[in-house]
């Protein structure tokens, strides 16, 4: 396990391998796209209580997922930064952090947007978009901290310590729907007792969450990249100005 | 641990002697809890279902104020850096800053807080749910906003900033504070929500004072 870390421990090593992972992950992520939503738009039956809304789910559930998933592995890179000091851990949570409140705001958005028809409103201060909507101003607080400090490596580490107190947001977001009587639904996928949702409906899910991980993977490769070459070409500039003052 | 001890004595002296922003924080707690009544009627029904919301959003302004100066004043003078070379660890020094902080600004508003059940309209009956809670989340509060203060004292430009960063992290505390008092009122019983906080000060205690000194030692590289 060691090794794997070690081994991505180069910033330069880890953009080439990227590199070469980069398409693979858009072909994945456009692959399962299309079965995701050929499976949620046409080939998965309505609802019996919930009609044609349900397809809303398909959106809304993989987005939820990969919020608290984004934060997360956050949360481990931030560790991994304070403990072990490893070079990339800081630029991945900071790639991390705008993809993350990306998701989270598509999972609030079409969860409003399915409220709206279901519950008869569009929000409720019930625990679990409570505590979603938490998650989101703790990943704009992330993308502004690092943005207020002039030294940008400073800005980093503060983000990472950041992020370790924020995670305590994480069980109450997972475990909100079964401490409170909430509106929002209790799970059904992710239960101790396997999941409680028809095989027709959990295709589609699966097919989605897969598509938005691999959309996470890809664009997280592709920011980094870019942040990464931005640096080589600022150190070549320096280096650059160097040679001319000598 | 005994120079843990004379830290604590020492800020709270300080305290005592010294400056009137904490008697300022405290008035501002009280202000803020009779702003409530002023602003949104007094019709006693209504006044004693916000009245739990309406003191713990008081306490967490409060310590918001507070915390920002926390910090501050041994940062930037460089007392905290000669504490440091002592035999002292940043760590336990941070734990000293927050009991102290908690002991001048944290305790007196639980003190406080039954006469103010009285002046915005509880029902007096529930003095002890709101006594506990306060009890044990305002030191939740401290600890965990600890960190960003610490933060605050790094970039050099405090206020706003850190107010922006330390809100999201204590919403829990706050919801949870003011859940149980709801709960108890309407007979559902606030003891789930208590327990609930109650596992949010030993989460604190035991990770915030690492992370607010990491936080520190940024200011220092």
């Amino acid at each position: 396990m060691a090794g794997i870390f070690n081994f991505l421990a180069s910033p330069s090593r880890f953009r080439r391998l990227s590199e070469r992972l980069y398409p693979y992950t858009i072909f994945l992520m456009v692959l399962f796209l299309i079965l995701g939503l050929w499976y949620g738009i046409y080939s998965s039956p309505p609802d019996y209580q919930q009609g044609e809304t349900v397809r809303i789910m398909y959106v809304h559930v993989p987005a939820a997922w990969m919020a608290m998933m984004i934060y997360f592995s956050m949360t481990l890179m931030s560790i991994f930064s304070l403990v072990w000091r490893h070079p990339l851990a800081d630029l991945l949570a900071k790639e991390s952090a705008p993809i993350g409140a990306m998701f989270t705001l598509i999972a609030l958005v079409t969860g409003s947007i399915w409220g709206k028809p279901t519950w008869g409103t569009w929000w409720v201060w019930d625990a679990r978009l409570t505590s979603v909507l938490i998650l989101f101003f703790i990943y704009l607080g992330h993308v502004a901290l690092i943005k207020l400090f002039d030294d940008e490596e400073k800005g980093s580490k503060a983000a990472a310590i950041l992020t370790i107190i924020g995670a305590i947001n994480l069980p109450i977001i997972k475990f909100s729907v079964d401490w409170w009587n909430t509106l929002h639904q209790p799970a059904s996928v992710m239960r101790l007792d396997g999941p409680s949702i028809h095989i027709d409906m959990m295709i589609p899910l699966i097919f989605m969450a897969f598509a938005f991980l691999f959309y996470y993977l890809s664009f997280l490769f592709i920011n980094t990249q870019a942040e990464l070459y931005k640096r080589r070409v600022k150190k070549i500039y320096l280096q650059n100005l160097m040679r001319k003052e000598k | 641990m005994r120079n843990f001890f004379k830290l604590v004595l020492r800020d709270f002296k300080l305290v005592i002697k010294g400056s009137n922003e904490t008697l300022a924080a405290i008035m501002f707690y009280v202000l803020a809890i009779i702003m409530f009544p002023l602003s949104s009627g007094t019709e006693t029904d209504l006044l004693s279902k916000i009245a739990g919301g309406a003191i713990w959003m008081a306490a967490l302004f409060s310590s918001l104020l507070s915390l920002d100066r926390m910090l501050r004043s041994d940062f930037e003078d460089g007392s905290l850096e000669l504490m440091v070379l002592s035999k002292m660890s940043l760590e336990s020094i941070i734990l000293a800053k927050c009991l102290s902080h908690w002991l001048t600004n944290g305790l007196p508003l639980v003190v406080l807080s039954p006469i103010l059940c009285i002046i915005i309209g509880l029902d007096f009956s529930y003095w002890w749910i709101l006594l506990l809670t306060l009890l044990i989340g305002t030191p939740s509060l401290t600890l965990i906003g600890a960190t960003p203060a610490a933060l605050s004292c790094v970039i050099g430009k405090g206020g706003v900033i850190t107010a922006m960063v330390m809100l999201p992290l204590m919403l829990p505390i706050l919801i949870l504070g003011a859940g149980a008092i709801e709960a108890e009122i309407s007979g559902l019983g606030g003891i789930g929500h208590l327990y609930a906080l109650s596992a949010i000060l030993p989460i604190s205690l035991l990770v915030a004072p690492f992370l607010a000194a990491k936080a520190v030692r940024l200011g220092w590289e």
